[in-house]
C-alpha cells in the first residue's frame, strides 16, 4: 500500500500521453532489431549475441557517411536534404548487411553441427571482439555523434493540445500579472533615481521594494507555470514522425519479403523444420544468408536513423543496452515470430517510458530484464508463440 | 584409517602452504601481492561457476552477480558494525564475513536458481544474465552503497593465506563432488535431464543445489575481494567479469577443475603481463594498429587451416600434429605478409595501442578460436591426477595381442 502511495505521489498524469507516445517511437526501434534477433533464432535457434554490434557498426557507417557527405564537425555545412539522409541509411544497410553474413559465414556456420551452447559462447566470443575490437580502431573519445544538420527536420516539432488548462488557472495568472508588473516598475523607479546603488547592498527602501518585486514575480512564475503544465501537450518532433513512417515501411518491405516471395517461403520452411527443408531441396545455406541479410540491414536501418534523429553519442558499446532489450522484445513477443517481435518491441518501448514517467529512470535499463523474466516464468513461450514439450 | 591420515595431511600441508605464501608475500610490493590475491580469487571464481556450468551443465553467465552481493553485503557490514561489535580480531571478523558474504550469495543464487529450473540452455543464459544486471543496476541506486560512486570498505585487511585457503577449499569441494556418489547426480543432470530424473534423479534438488553452492563460493570470494582491495564499485562486477570468468570455464574446458584453474590463472595473471611490458623507450609498451589486425588475420587463417585439418585429415597422428604445426607457420607468415601490406593503410600504420587495451580482445578471440578448434576446452573432462604423472615417467607396457605375436 504505502508503495503504491509512493508510485502515485510523484507522478504528473499530464506527461502521460508524450511518454506513451515517446514509448511507441522507442519501441518501434526496439522492434526493428527485435526483427533481426527473432528471425535468426527462427531458422537457426541461436541467440545472435553479436546483434547488438551488428547495430552499432550501422551506427558508426552512418556517421562515417555523414563526415563523407561533408557534415564533419570541423566543418559548417548549411543545409541538408533528404537524400543525404536516404544514403546515409542506405550505406548502414548494406554495410551491416554484409557483416552479418561475414559473422554468420565464419562463426555460426563452422558451429552448426555443434551444442546450441557451443553456438552461443560463439556469440558472445563474435559479440566481445567486435565491442573490444571495435574500440580499438574506431572514434570513440570525445564519444562522437552525427551533426544534427545533417537532419533536414531538425528543430521541427509539431505541438498538439490535447486539453486545455482549466480557465481557474488561467485567471489566477491573470490576477497576479498587474501586481507584478507594477512591483517590478517601481523597483526598477527606484533603481533609476539611485544611479550609484549597488545592486546587492540597497538601503532600507531600496531593498523592500526588491523583495516585493521578487516574491510577486516568483507567485507570478509559479501560476504560469502551473498553467503551462496544467494542459496536456503532446509534442511530435518531424524527425520522430519520420523514423517511425521509415520503419512501418520497413517492416512492411519485410513482410512482404517473408510471405510474398520464394525466398521468405523457403526461410519459413526452414525454420519450421531445418532439416526436412534441406532434405525438399530448399538451399538451407542462402536462406540462412538471407535471414542475415534482412536482420541486419534492419539493425543498420535502426542504428541510422536513432544516430541521426536522436543524436546519441557513439561508442562501441553503443548497441548493447538496445540490443539486450530488443532481444527481450523478441522473447516478450515469441521468439521466432514476427509479429510477436513487433509487438514486444512497441511493448517494451512503452514499459520503458512509464519507468521513466514513474520517476525510476535510473531503473529503465532493469526493467527489460525484469519483464523478459517474468515473461519466461509465466509464459515462456512469449505472448504470441507456443511453448514446447520437451521429449527425450 | 590410511585415508582420513591422507585428508588429514594434506589439509594440514595446504594451510601450510597458504601461510608459507603469506610469510613468503607479505614483504613483498602491493603489486604483486594483488596479482597473487586476484589468481587466488579467479580461480575460486572459475571453479565455482564450473560446478554450475560445467558439472551440472546449467549455463549461467551471470557469475559477477554472486561475488557483487558478497563484496558489497560484506563491505557494508564491516563499515557499519566492525567498530560496534565484540571481536575486534579483523582476521577473525575476515573469516566471518566470509561465512556471511557465502550465505548472502547462496541466498541470491537460490532466488536465482530456483525460478530459473523451468528454463534450460540459452534462455536460462539470458535469465542469468539479466539477474546480474539486475543486481548490479540496483546497488548502483543505493545511496547508503555508495552508488555509482562506490562504496570503501574500512577496515581492509589483506590476507593471501585466506584467499588461497577459500581456492583450494572450492576445489576441494568441486573435486570430492565428483569423486564421489554425491556427484553422480549432477553429471547426470549434465548429459540428460529427462533421462536421469526418470531414474530418479531429483533435477530440482541437484539444480538448486549447484546454485547454492557455486554461488556462495563466489560470495566468500567477493567479502575477500572488497577487504582487500578497500573500495568497490558496481562496474568492479559488470557484465564484461561474467564472461571473463565463463572464458576461464571454457577454455579449460567445461567441467574439468583442472582446466578451470589453470585457465583462471592464466587469464588472470595476462592482463598484468600486458601491463608490465616495456618498450624500447622504457614507457608501457604499444602496439601498432596494423600490427593488431594482422594478427586477426593470421589467427583466422591459422584456424582456418587447422579446421581443415580436423575435417579431412584422417592419417597417422604425428602427421596431423605435423599439419597443425604447420598450420601455426602458415599463420605467422601471413601475420608479417599482411602486416607489411597494411602498414600502408595511414590510419592504421598512426595508430598506435597501449598493449594492456588487447586484453578483451584477446579473450573475445580466444573464446572464439576454443570454440571453433575445441568446443569441449583444453582439457575437455580430463582431470589432472598422480598417476597420470607416474605415467609419464614410467614406460608402458607394450600391449601384446596375438596378432602382433
Amino acid at each position: 500500500m504505502t508503495i503504491a502511495l509512493h508510485l502515485v505521489a510523484g507522478v504528473e498524469f499530464n506527461t502521460l500521453p508524450q511518454q506513451l507516445v515517446n514509448g511507441v517511437l522507442l519501441g518501434a526501434i526496439y522492434a526493428l532489431i527485435a526483427l533481426g534477433y527473432t528471425m535468426v533464432y527462427g531458422v537457426l535457434r541461436l541467440i545472435n549475441f553479436a546483434h547488438g554490434e551488428v547495430y552499432m557498426l550501422g551506427a558508426y557507417v552512418a556517421l562515417f557517411t555523414s563526415y563523407f557527405l561533408g557534415f564533419r564537425p570541423d566543418q559548417y555545412p548549411t543545409g541538408s536534404t533528404v537524400a543525404n539522409l536516404l544514403i546515409m541509411l542506405l550505406a548502414s544497410m548494406v554495410v551491416c548487411s554484409l557483416v552479418g553474413v561475414a559473422i554468420e559465414r565464419f562463426a555460426y556456420r563452422p558451429m552448426r553441427g555443434h551444442s546450441r551452447i557451443a553456438s552461443l559462447i560463439t556469440a558472445i566470443g563474435v559479440s566481445l571482439l567486435l565491442q573490444y575490437g571495435g574500440a580499438l580502431f574506431l572514434p570513440t573519445s570525445p564519444p562522437p555523434s552525427i551533426s544534427e544538420k545533417v537532419n533536414p527536420y531538425y528543430g521541427q516539432s509539431k505541438t498538439f493540445a490535447l486539453a486545455k488548462p482549466s480557465p481557474a488557472l488561467a485567471q489566477e495568472a491573470e490576477k497576479l500579472r498587474p501586481a507584478t508588473e507594477s512591483a517590478k516598475a517601481s523597483y526598477q523607479a527606484w533603481l533609476s533615481t539611485h544611479p550609484d546603488a549597488n545592486e546587492f547592498e540597497l538601503p532600507a527602501d531600496g531593498k523592500a521594494l526588491k523583495t516585493t518585486a521578487q516574491d510577486t514575480e516568483r507567485k507570478y512564475q509559479d501560476a504560469k507555470h502551473k498553467l503551462d503544465t496544467g494542459g496536456v501537450n503532446l509534442i511530435i518532433q518531424t524527425g520522430q514522425a519520420v523514423m517511425l513512417i521509415a520503419t512501418v515501411v520497413l517492416m512492411g518491405i519485410l513482410t512482404y519479403l517473408v510471405l510474398f516471395t520464394k525466398a521468405g517461403r523457403a526461410m519459413r520452411a526452414v525454420a519450421h523444420a531445418f532439416d526436412s527443408a534441406a532434405l525438399m531441396g530448399v538451399n538451407v545455406n542462402s536462406i540462412v544468408t538471407f535471414t542475415f541479410v534482412l536482420g541486419s540491414a534492419l539493425a543498420g536501418a535502426g542504428a541510422m536513423m536513432t544516430a541521426t534523429f536522436l543524436g546519441t553519442p557513439l561508442s562501441t558499446f553503443y548497441g548493447l543496452a538496445p540490443g539486450v532489450k530488443a532481444f527481450v522484445a523478441a522473447v516478450l513477443g515469441g521468439i521466432g515470430n514476427i509479429p510477436g517481435a513487433v509487438l514486444g518491441g512497441l511493448l517494451m518501448g512503452l514499459a520503458e517510458n512509464t519507468v521513466v514517467w514513474l520517476g525510476y529512470s535510473n531503473y529503465r535499463d532493469a526493467i527489460a530484464f525484469i519483464v523478459l523474466i517474468i515473461v519466461l516464468l509465466f509464459k515462456p513461450g512469449g505472448l504470441m508463440g507456443s511453448s514446447k514439450v520437451e521429449k527425450v | 584409517m590410511k585415508f582420513w591420515g591422507i585428508r588429514f595431511v594434506s589439509i594440514i600441508i595446504a594451510i601450510v602452504a597458504c601461510l608459507a605464501l603469506q610469510a613468503f608475500e607479505g614483504g613483498r610490493s602491493d603489486y604483486e601481492q594483488r596479482i597473487i590475491v586476484l589468481i587466488g580469487l579467479y580461480i575460486t571464481l572459475a571453479v565455482s561457476l564450473n560446478l554450475i556450468n560445467g558439472i551440472t551443465g546449467q549455463f549461467s553467465i551471470g557469475h559477477a552477480a554472486f561475488y557483487q552481493v558478497g563484496a558489497y553485503l560484506t563491505g557494508f557490514l564491516t563499515v557499519t558494525y566492525f567498530a560496534k561489535q565484540p571481536i575486534h580480531n579483523l582476521g577473525a571478523w575476515l573469516i566471518l564475513m566470509m561465512v556471511v558474504g557465502a550465505l548472502g550469495a547462496a541466498i541470491a543464487g537460490l532466488i536465482v536458481g530456483l525460478p530459473s529450473l523451468r528454463l534450460r540452455g540459452d534462455y536460462l543464459a539470458i535469465v542469468t544474465l539479466g539477474f546480474g544486471e539486475i543486481i548490479r543496476i540496483i546497488v548502483q541506486n543505493q545511496r547508503i552503497l555508495g552508488g555509482s560512486y562506490g562504496m570503501n570498505v574500512a577496515p581492509k585487511y589483506k590476507s593471501i593465506a585466506l584467499v588461497w585457503m577459500l581456492a583450494i577449499f572450492c576445489i576441494a569441494v568441486c573435486r570430492n563432488l565428483l569423486k564421489t556418489a554425491h556427484g553422480l547426480p549432477f553429471l547426470a543432470v549434465r548429459e540428460d535431464e529427462v533421462a536421469s530424473s526418470a531414474m530418479g534423479v531429483n533435477v530440482t534438488r541437484v539444480k538448486v543445489t549447484a546454485f547454492l553452492l557455486g554461488s556462495a563460493f563466489a560470495g566468500a570470494a567477493g567479502a575477500l575481494l572488497a577487504h582487500f582491495e578497500g573500495f568497490i564499485t558496481p562496474t568492479t562486477f559488470g557484465m564484461d567479469v561474467s564472461f571473463i570468468i565463463l572464458t576461464m570455464v571454457v577454455l579449460g574446458g567445461t567441467g574439468s577443475i583442472t582446466g578451470s584453474v589453470v585457465a583462471a590463472a592464466l587469464l588472470s595473471y595476462l592482463p598484468e603481463y600486458l601491463r608490465g611490458l616495456k618498450g624500447p623507450d622504457g614507457q608501457a609498451l604499444q602496439i601498432a594498429g596494423y600490427n593488431v589486425v594482422a594478427w586477426l588475420i593470421a589467427v583466422g587463417v591459422a584456424v582456418a587451416l587447422i579446421r581443415w585439418a580436423i575435417n579431412n585429415y584422417h592419417g597417422p597422428k604425428a602427421k596431423k600434429y605435423g599439419l597443425y604445426v604447420g598450420a601455426f607457420l602458415v599463420g605467422f607468415v601471413v601475420r608479417y605478409v599482411t602486416s607489411f601490406g597494411l602498414k600502408f593503410i595511414p590510419g592504421l600504420a598512426a595508430k598506435l595501442i597501449p598493449v594492456d587495451q588487447v586484453r578483451m580482445l584477446i579473450f573475445a578471440v580466444a573464446l572464439i578460436v576454443i570454440m571453433l578448434l575445441r568446443p569441449q576446452g583444453i582439457f575437455a573432462h580430463h582431470e589432472f591426477s598422480w598417476s597420470w604423472v607416474r605415467r609419464l615417467f614410467t614406460r608402458r607396457p607394450v600391449p601384446q595381442t596375438a596378432v602382433s605375436a
